[in-house]
């Protein structure tokens, strides 16, 4: 491509139409810029454009196409073309800076991202004149320009905020700072001059403070990795003059917004950062400074307003304070009453106050509100650092300031009382602090762990929480009431438990209320208070004491999900969950109601899952009901199915992906429950659990291996005469499985179930396959997690089949491979195997072979005997042994599909462990003991000669102890 | 900069390879620095300011001292050249009398007249002592200089000059000329090969006796420091060897000065490779070290205390060598000693013996080892911290099951999350490594959930969870793998004791191997 005007004019013409609105007209066009990319000279034309079009628009569009160019193809990426010649990136090169810093501030822009991912490749060695180019606009005077400048070079400069250090990072902020800190010191010192000189010029002054703020960040980011030597000697100049622009107030940038921040405040706010650093790294050095910005800081906290624009200034500051005063040798700084007090009453109190955006929130934003209020994503508001600096001024000085505060307690108290509708903001406030002051540490799941002593707790709920609470209107003051709620679930460690069962009736009496934050509260809180362990763990709150309320409770939560804006409220789907769960069968009476509620939420939510959470938590409470149900009455598992069939069927036709693994769950969960035979309607669903599209999404995979072990432990039988058929199509799914590492371990469950309860005739022409199979992928891919498995299968089938048998197919297989197996596998990694059933599996699998398999006393393998008898021992004696081969801490988390992700485990819908060999051997060490008895009553004398010639000492001490527990001895 | 060997790929993967990794870190010299240079360092070059006008004129008193008239550098220029042998002494005394002002001596001046090779010539007029004084003053102060200064005077031809000097019968030449040799060393490995190559380490030994008045024996233990200080490359093996036996006597020696400098070269000699660190290591040497790392003295104790730690970058049996000669006894103390600095060697020392294998490690608790270190990750100042965290990582990834239990119970918890907010991604990992180190152990035990609830209760959850948003991609997926791992879900487990396994068999592997 030349660089001619008819290519100029063709390319705004393709500008042009990538603007269009319609994609038949876009479309084409971006694929035509993407095919002449490549071309010589394409970002040269570019630059023409958007430096020199008629039309604005042409300029935009080409300099964010330009942008986008680079970003695609500046990095040299080894074995891929290099879209980008020699000639234009020299080009580009030599003409971005003077370009950007002459084009308006949207072009600008883009050309500083440019420059900036550019500089990313290419800065220092390919672009060494950059930085003195840059500095050389410093003396331009023209703000305008030198604006651009420092937007650059911080978008060069702020990786050195979290890279780590390296002898090339170094290189290159030393480079920097070389070239840069001296001017950029010189043009701070210059900056803050023409500030005083425009003290009256609104529009100058704000030019000079984006400046300043650019500077100040620039600060920050060549200061980060270490304190520079020249920052260092100019430690003077650079803290004077924060500390005097932390004081620096000019009524021309104050701002009329009230949400935006403005230059003033980003300045400060940045300042706070600055020293913050300083603080932190660089203490020594810093020490002489400190002081005085502490004084600036709490000064400034002093005098700033409540307006949410100074959110960030504040919070910031807050934090500052609240890391100082925390360090032992700053704690003079604090000591002083009157300092204690002025800072509680002037910086504490005033940023724990209800503002006017916190009840905007509480009432249009409510799931935000919660999250916030909640789950603790409050880091960044003034009431968390608020807080944080209580906590930080406990460390040192909790009684003087508990003191304070029990009086600042008290006269908002007051206040409230003598107006509550005018004045219950400041009951919130009182309560906000007294929870601030008395949490020391603090768990989603326990509440309060630790709270401070000098605060009574209880007797506050008392008189000041409960009687909010009782009140006969739920809707009055909800603010108040979802505080109470809160304090209820926050301390309820602390209160004691009667206080907590007075509490309970009224936490149900709010699930009515209109508010979403009082009613998700109410629902919250009495979820926590249900989870709560006594003595001997059980739980605190127990069903008899919650007998008179079941009704109550489940009716009110029922009638939240109806109430507006909680259709899918996660904490009332949880609460739910948690009564059935403490209730038990108190709940049976009220099943059939609540079943077709819970069904008509599943159809419902099933159009469009949008929360998880309470999608988890409806199928939780679907499998408890279940659960809790039929273990009274194991009959009433058909009055389930067909409740849930029907919507099942939907969600499975649809191929509803959220809910499919779950649906698989619950089916687990209601075959189980079968006494007898599999019924015909699961059997009609059998072969499609067998088609592979089902099992190429990885979250499928558990809960179908779970259904198809259920299958197959209650309907073996059934699928041998009527689904024969389809067991080649069951055997490819544990192919499947097996070849994958992340999966086979489920591969193994299947194999395993097959094994245990298929009848043998029916899979005897696959057995010599299934091996061949393992075998195979033994050798090709063998991991740690495969040899477990394989080892436990193997000693099951040996179980199952007996030894002869195992040791059989191996070597019909190939001649020779059962020894191959005992001695390259089993002997070696026995140790490996972890689990208390898999090793009780193992061991009486080996015990068999040891003693069951005549070729393992006259063949070669005898050889074999005293090592695998070795192995058992350190089996059952040696810690179990969990190294990890160092060629598979190299298999990358991202190899291997996770399902703990995409796979949702129902808690409820859990099945029991289960012990193929539980009641054929109870303790292994004496069944071993035994095997052999009877084994060297079959041959006298070989078994001792074996054992007393090479069997080692500490072994023999250990099979002694095991023959003797078992009372018998070897001939 | 602390190198830790570890691969930094493997932070990538969920397990951890404990077996192929060794996590000493030595002292590596950072080819960029951005600070200052160090403070607590030993001197490299020194000027001759000190010695008072009194012994060199003695009629003169202080006060008729400035009468003495300074010719100008033209006039010196003429003398040197000149062939009056009482002009020559003046103007290199003049010459040196400038070279020996306080302020702004005029090194550069002196040199660009030209008179180096002159002076070097007077170094041989054994028939002049004075001459030959006056000359090798003048040069060991332009030596003092810098690189330039000291390759001019090395060019002039000064080193066979001052070696032969040193056996001269004037002590107080050969005392000057042990300076001007020690300023030559210091320059770097190239001059100080260059002196041990013309052999100037016998004729230095002999000067050491028992004889030696004090200031002499101090030029001289400096001067050996020197000839042991530097790497790339170190300095030949068979000169260590010859020096060693000579330190180890003036190891024993009262004056603090001199126990400085010979723990000084003790610490360049085990500031490399293990061969060299074991070299040292046979002499017998470091119950010494170890004594003088209890030091009142700062200048002592510093460097025993880099020498010892310097030993424990070496091997297991070198690092157990240093605490069966008590290094660990005195390291609590030292943990808490005043200077900040000095808490971080003693930091960085420890980091490397928790870098060792179990018995190490339970011997830094039996020491008593674990209360200061809490206390340093907690208040020291923000290097210390950085070497206290290393200790952590190291002692998690090589300790116990039960080790690190009584590590928790120490408190190491609080402190190490509170850290998660420095501004370091480095240390930050590093402290995600630990944190994943304690989650196996817990895993071990079957307290996982333990471990979450203190994790959560001293706000460390939500400090692990913001680091999720860390600009480090290093420090954000580890984040997000302990947040995955152990705090996702965490629901499932407190829900039913009957809580089952989805399998026939549960295997475990799913949850520990899973990302095989």
């Amino acid at each position: 491509m030349e660089l001619s005007d008819a290519n100029l004019q063709t390319l705004t013409e393709y500008l042009k139409k990538t603007l269009d609105p319609d994609p038949a007209v876009r479309r084409p066009a971006e694929k035509f810029l993407e095919s002449v990319e490549g071309s010589q000279n394409y970002p040269l034309l570019l630059l023409t454009l958007l430096e020199k079009s008629q039309e604005n628009v042409i300029k935009v569009c080409a300099s964010v196409t330009f942008k986008n160019y680079i970003k695609r193809n500046w990095r040299i990426v080894e074995d891929e073309p290099n879209k980008i010649c020699e000639s234009d990136r020299i080009a580009i090169k030599a003409n971005i800076v003077p370009l950007m810093l002459s084009s308006p501030e949207q072009i600008q822009k883009q050309l500083s991202d440019a420059i900036s991912i550019i500089g990313r490749e290419d800065f220092p060695q390919k672009w060494p004149d950059l930085l003195t180019e840059m500095v050389n606009r410093f003396q331009s005077g023209d703000f305008h320009v030198i604006n651009g400048v420092l937007r650059t070079a911080h978008s060069l400069f702020k990786r050195y905020r979290h890279e780590f250090k390296s002898n090339e990072l170094w290189t290159e902020i030393k480079l920097v700072l070389d070239a840069f800190a001296l001017p950029l010191t010189n043009l701070f010192k210059a900056t803050i001059e023409l500030c005083s000189t425009h003290a009256n010029d609104a529009s100058a002054l704000k030019v000079l403070f984006s400046s300043l703020i650019l500077i100040a960040k620039l600060f920050y980011s060549l200061n980060f990795q270490d304190l520079p030597e020249f920052f260092e000697d100019n430690m003077e100049t650079w803290m004077t003059n924060f500390h005097s622009l932390l004081t620096l107030d000019n009524k021309l940038l104050q701002t009329d917004d009230e949400e935006e921040a403005g230059l003033l405040e980003l300045l400060k706010s940045q300042i706070c950062d600055n020293a913050a650093l300083y603080a932190q790294k660089y203490d020594e050095e810093f020490q002489p400074y400190l002081p005085r910005f502490v004084t600036a800081i709490w000064n400034l906290l002093v005098t700033t307003g409540q307006e949410v624009k100074y959110d960030l200034l504040v919070s910031n500051a807050i934090q500052f304070l609240a890391s100082v005063c925390e360090r032992p040798h700053y704690k003079h700084l604090f000591e002083d009453q009157n300092t204690l007090t002025s800072i509680c009453e002037k910086v504490i109190v005033p940023n724990m106050e209800f503002r006017a955006a916190d009840e905007e929130a509480f009432e249009d934003n409510s799931e935000e509100y919660i999250r916030r209020d909640l789950e603790g994503s409050d880091i960044d508001t003034r009431r968390r650092a608020a807080c944080d600096l209580v906590r930080g001024l406990c460390k040192f000085f909790e009684g003087p300031v508990t003191g304070i505060f029990s009086g600042y307690v008290n006269s908002m108290l007051q206040e409230y009382a003598k107006n509550p509708s005018v004045n219950w903001k400041h009951k919130d406030a009182a309560i906000y602090l007294v929870t601030s002051l008395a949490s020391k540490a603090q768990t989603q799941k326990h509440g309060i762990t630790q709270a401070n002593e000098l605060v009574n707790l209880t007797e506050f709920f008392v008189n000041h929480i409960l009687p909010d609470l009782k009140s006969a209107t739920v809707n009055e003051f909800p603010v108040l009431k979802a505080d109470g709620i809160k304090y209820i679930m926050i301390f309820r460690n602390q209160v004691p438990k009667e206080q907590l069962l007075v509490s309970i009736p009224l936490l149900i009496n709010h699930l009515q209320a209109e508010s979403i934050v009082v009613h998700t509260y109410a629902a919250h809180a009495l979820e926590r208070l249900f989870t709560m362990r006594g003595t001997n763990n059980a739980t605190l709150i127990t069903a008899a004491e919650m007998a008179p309320f079941v009704e109550v409770l489940l009716t009110n939560l029922f009638k939240a999900l109806t109430l507006p804006g909680s259709s899918e409220n996660e904490y009332i789907m949880k609460a739910i969950m948690r009564s059935f769960s403490l209730l038990q069968e108190s709940i049976i009476p009220y099943i059939p109601s609540v079943i077709t509620q819970l069904t008509q939420k599943l159809l419902a939510v099933s159009k469009n899952p949008s929360k998880p959470h309470f999608n988890h938590y409806m199928f939780e409470s679907i499998c408890l009901s279940i659960r809790i149900t039929c273990k009274a009455n194991p009959e009433a598992v058909g009055s389930f199915e067909e409740a849930l069939f029907l919507v099942f069927t939907e969600i499975l036709q649809n191929d509803v992906q959220e809910f499919i693994p779950y649906v698989f769950q619950v089916m687990s969960l209601l075959l189980e429950m079968h006494k007898n035979e599999i019924p015909s309607s699961y059997m009609a669903l059998f072969p499609h659990l067998l088609q592979p599209v089902l099992w190429e999404r990885t979250g499928n995979i558990p809960p179908l291996v779970r259904l198809l072990q259920a299958y197959l432990e209650r309907g073996a039988s059934t699928i041998t005469s009527t689904a024969a058929d389809k067991i080649p199509g069951l055997l490819g799914v544990f192919q499947k499985l097996i070849a994958s590492k992340a999966n086979d371990h489920q591969g193994f469950y299947l194999l395993n179930s097959i094994i245990e309860h298929m009848p043998p005739e029916s899979v005897d022409q696959y057995r010599k396959q299934i091996f061949i199979l393992l075998f195979q992928r033994l050798q090709n891919s063998k991991t740690t997690k495969f040899i477990k498995s394989f080892l436990v299968f193997i000693n099951l089938y040996c179980v199952r089949y007996g030894a002869l048998a195992l040791q059989e197919i191996f070597d019909s297989i190939q001649p020779k491979m059962f020894g191959m197996v005992l001695e390259k596998i089993i002997i070696p990694e026995i140790q490996k195997v972890s689990g208390q059933v898999e090793k009780k599996i193992c061991a009486v699998g080996i015990t068999k072979i040891l003693t069951e398999c005549p070729p393992m006393m006259d063949t070669e393998y005898t050889k074999l005997w005293i090592p695998l008898l070795q192995a058992l021992i350190g089996l059952f004696e040696l810690p179990e042994d969990d190294t990890i081969p160092d060629e598979e801490h190299f298999i990358d988390i991202e190899d291997t599909p996770g399902y703990q992700t995409a796979f949702s485990q129902l808690a409820f819908a859990g099945k029991k462990e289960h012990d193929p060999v539980g009641q054929m051997v109870n303790n292994p060490r004496i069944h071993l003991a035994q095997s052999l008895h009877k084994l060297s009553t079959a041959c006298p004398g070989r078994v001792l000669s074996m054992l007393s010639t090479s069997l080692n000492a500490e072994a023999l001490q250990y099979l002694q102890g095991y023959l003797q527990a078992a009372s018998v001895s070897l001939l | 900069m602390p190198v830790r060997k570890h691969d930094q790929h493997m932070k990538m993967f969920k397990n951890k390879g404990k077996d192929e990794t060794t996590l000493r870190r030595q002292r590596v010299e950072v080819s960029v620095e951005l600070r200052k240079a160090k403070k607590d360092e030993q001197i490299l070059k020194r000027r001759n300011i000190s010695i008072n006008f009194k012994e060199e004129n003695p009629s003169l008193g202080h006060g008729r001292a400035a009468e003495i008239i300074q010719p100008s550098l033209e006039e010196i220029l003429e003398a040197v050249n000149g062939e009056d042998s009482q002009l020559q002494l003046l103007a290199t005394q003049a010459t040196r009398r400038l070279l020996s002002r306080h302020k702004d001596p005029p090194i550069n001046q002196i040199i660009e007249l030209g008179i180096i090779p002159r002076m070097v010539e007077f170094l041989g007029r054994a028939d002049n002592a004075a001459l030959q004084f006056e000359a090798a003053w003048a040069l060991t102060n332009i030596a003092s200089g810098t690189s330039e200064h000291t390759r001019a005077v090395v060019e002039g031809g000064a080193i066979p000059a001052f070696i032969s000097l040193l056996s001269s019968p004037h002590m107080h030449i050969s005392e000057q000329s042990v300076w001007a040799l020690g300023n030559i060393a210091g320059d770097g490995p190239i001059y100080r090969d260059a002196l041990i190559a013309r052999d100037v380490i016998p004729p230095l030994l002999a000067l050491v006796s028992p004889a030696t008045p004090l200031g002499f024996l101090k030029n001289i233990t400096w001067t050996l420091s020197n000839l042991c200080r530097n790497k790339n490359p170190c300095p030949p093996l068979d000169a260590v060897q010859k020096i060693l036996p000579v330190l180890i006597i003036l190891l024993q020696h009262e004056d603090k000065d001199i126990i400085s400098d010979s723990c000084w070269a003790v610490s360049y000699l085990t500031d490399g490779c293990n061969d060299r660190i074991q070299v040292v290591v046979e002499t017998g040497i470091l119950p010494r070290l170890v004594e003088l790392m209890d030091s009142p003295d700062p200048i002592v104790l510093t460097p025993a205390l880099r020498a010892v730690g310097n030993v424990v970058t070496g091997t297991d049996q070198q690092t157990q060598e240093a605490i069966d000669a008590g290094a660990l006894t005195v390291l609590p103390r030292l943990l808490r000693h005043a200077r900040s600095v000095i808490q971080k060697e003693a930091a960085w020392t420890l980091s490397n013996i928790a870098a060792g294998p179990s018995h190490q490690i339970q011997q830094i608790i039996t020491c008593g080892l674990l209360p200061p270190l809490v206390e340093v990750l907690d208040k020291g100042d923000f290097k210390t911290q950085k070497e206290a965290v290393w200790v952590v990582a190291n002692f998690t990834t090589g300790g116990t099951v039960d080790q690190v239990v009584e590590l928790v119970r120490s408190g190491v918890l609080k402190p190490l999350l509170n850290l998660l907010l420095v501004k370091d991604s480095k240390t930050i990992l590093i402290i995600l490594d630990a944190i994943s180190n304690l989650f196996l152990a817990a895993e071990k035990l079957g307290e996982t959930d333990k471990l979450c609830l203190l994790v959560e209760e001293l706000d460390g959850l939500e400090k692990i969870e913001n680091l999720q948003n860390h600009e480090n991609d290093m420090v954000y997926r580890a984040a997000l793998g302990i947040i995955d791992k152990y705090f996702s879900g965490e629901e499932n487990t407190d829900l039913e004791p009957q809580t089952g396994q989805d399998g026939l068999y549960d295997f475990s592997v799913e949850k520990k191997d899973f990302n095989f």
